[in-house]
C-alpha cells in the first residue's frame, strides 16, 4: 500500500523536474523497479494509473522498466538471478550471503515539450 | 485519497499536539531548526541531466531528460537531516516497528516506567487512528507526540520532523519513534533512526522473517516478545532466528515478556550499548 506514497512522490518529482526544465507537459516518464527494491511493481503502476489525474502526469506515457538482482550462494559460491527477495541458490538452496543490482527505484529520464 | 484502499495523501496526517489539539501536516514543511545540508544516508546516484533534443512531427521540439533520480531521495535527504538533528543533541533515536498487537506499546510502557528516573526519554507514536497509545505512554511518564496517519500505512522523516518541534526534544534522551502496526511498509521509510527495533511475538509464528523479508533485513534488533506464552504455542525460536539471520546477518535477538518483564534486564543492556555506540560514532 506504501505504492500510493510512492506514485505521489513520482508524480511531485516529475513536476518538478519538468518545471526545472521549463517543459510543459511530458511525454513520457521511464521509471526503474527492481525486483528487490520493496516496490511491487504491478501495484505501483497500478496506483500511479489512477493518481495521474489532474497531474501533469495525465497524458503521459508511463514506462516501467524492471531489473532483476544478482545473488551470490553463501554455501557454493556461485552467482544466480534473483527476481525477488527470497530466491534461494538454484544449486544448494541456500540463501545469498551478497546481492547485487535490483534494488533500485528510480524515474530514469523523462520525454518533455 | 486514492479510492481503492484509501492510501492517504499528506494532508490528511494529524499531529496532535500533547494536549490534542491538531495540526495537518504539508508537504515541504521543515518545522524546525536544521542544518539543510542534505547528504543522503543512502548511496543513489543523483541526476545529471543529460539532454537530447529529437524533432518530431510535432512543432514543439521534445527532449528526453536523464534523471537517474532514486524516488525515496526526498525522504532519505529529510532523514539524513532528522538524524544528524539527533545526533548533534545526543539523542539515541530507535524506530520500533512490528505488526499490530506484538506489544510495542506495552514494551515502551514498562521501559519508561523503569527508566524514567534516570534517563529522559521520548515518544512519537504513529497509528491510523485515535492518541490511545500516545496517551498510555503520557500515564507511563514520557512525553508523547501522536501522530495520525489517516488512512495512511506507514511513518515517514516529513512526519517525524513535524513531531520533533512539538515534543521539544532534550539533549541526551532516548527517542521512541513507534510506528504504524505493519510489517511492510514502514521498511522502506528511513526516519532518520539511529536504529531500528523489530518486535514480533512468540504467538505470530517463526517464519516472519521469510514472509516480510524487507522489514528483516533493514532492523538491527529483534525483541521476541510474549515469551510468558511459549508453554502454550508451537514456536520455534532457533529457526526464526536462523530465518532472520540468512537475510541479516548481523541482526541481534533478545526474548522478552512484557508481561512478566523477562529478558529487560538484556533489552536496558542494549539501550545502554546503543548510547555508548551513538557518542562513539559522532566522535567519527
Amino acid at each position: 500500500m506504501h505504492e500510493f506514497s510512492l506514485a505521489i512522490e513520482v508524480i511531485n518529482l516529475a513536476q518538478r523536474e519538468a518545471q526545472k526544465n521549463m517543459a510543459v507537459s511530458i511525454q513520457e516518464i521511464t521509471i526503474e523497479v527492481g525486483d528487490l527494491s520493496g516496490v511491487e511493481a504491478d501495484a505501483f503502476e497500478s496506483a500511479l494509473e489512477l493518481l495521474v489525474k489532474d497531474s501533469i502526469l495525465e497524458n503521459s506515457t508511463i514506462n516501467i522498466v524492471r531489473t532483476s538482482g544478482k545473488g551470490k550462494c553463501n554455501a557454493c559460491d556461485i552467482e544466480f538471478e534473483m527476481n525477488q527477495r527470497m530466491t534461494t541458490c538454484p544449486k544448494c538452496q541456500c540463501f545469498p550471503s551478497k546481492i547485487s543490482g535490483g534494488e533500485e527505484f528510480r524515474v530514469i529520464s523523462l520525454m518533455v515539450e | 485519497m486514492c479510492e481503492t484502499c484509501g492510501c492517504g495523501e499528506s494532508g490528511e496526517v494529524k499531529i496532535h499536539d500533547r494536549n490534542h489539539n491538531h495540526d495537518h501536516v504539508h508537504d515541504h514543511e521543515h518545522t524546525h531548526d536544521h542544518d539543510h545540508t542534505h547528504d543522503h544516508g543512502h548511496t543513489h546516484t543523483h541526476g545529471h541531466d543529460s539532454v537530447l533534443f529529437t524533432q518530431t512531427h510535432s512543432l514543439a521540439p521534445k527532449k528526453v531528460i536523464g534523471l537517474n533520480l532514486d524516488i525515496l531521495s526526498d525522504n532519505n535527504s529529510l532523514a539524513s537531516v532528522n538524524r544528524r538533528y539527533f545526533e548533534k543533541r545526543n539523542v539515541l533515536s530507535l524506530n520500533l516497528v512490528s505488526s499490530p498487537g506484538s506489544g510495542k506499546t506495552t514494551i515502551l510502557e514498562k521501559t519508561i516506567k523503569a527508566l524514567i528516573s534516570t534517563q529522559k526519554i521520548f515518544v512519537i507514536e504513529g497509528d491510523q487512528q485515535t492518541v490511545l497509545d500516545a496517551d498510555r505512554i503520557e500515564k507511563s511518564g514520557a512525553p508523547a507526540i501522536q501522530i495520525n496517519t489517516g488512512s495512511g500505512c506507514h511513518l515517514d522523516a516529513r512526519m517525524v520532523d513535524s513531531a520533533i518541534k512539538k515534543l521539544e526534544l532534550e539533549n541526551d534522551s532516548i527517542l521512541f519513534i513507534e510506528n504504524v502496526g505493519n510489517l511492510v511498509c514502514p521498511a522502506l521509510f528511513d526516519l532518520g533512526e539511529f536504529k531500528r527495533v523489530v518486535v514480533i511475538s512468540v504467538t505470530e509464528g517463526e517464519d516472519k522473517p521469510l514472509k516480510y523479508p524487507y522489514m528483516f533485513q533493514s532492523s538491527h534488533l529483534c525483541i521476541i516478545n510474549k515469551s510468558d506464552l511459549l508453554p502454550y504455542v508451537d514456536f520455534d525460536k532457533d529457526k526464526t532466528m536462523e530465518y532472520a539471520r540468512s537475510l541479516n546477518p548481523n541482526l541481534e535477538f533478545i526474548l522478552v515478556s512484557a508481561k512478566t518483564g523477562e529478558g529487560f534486564d538484556l533489552w536496558f543492556e542494549w539501550l545502554t550499548k546503543q548510547t555508548s555506540a551513538l557518542i562513539s560514532s559522532r566522535k567519527e
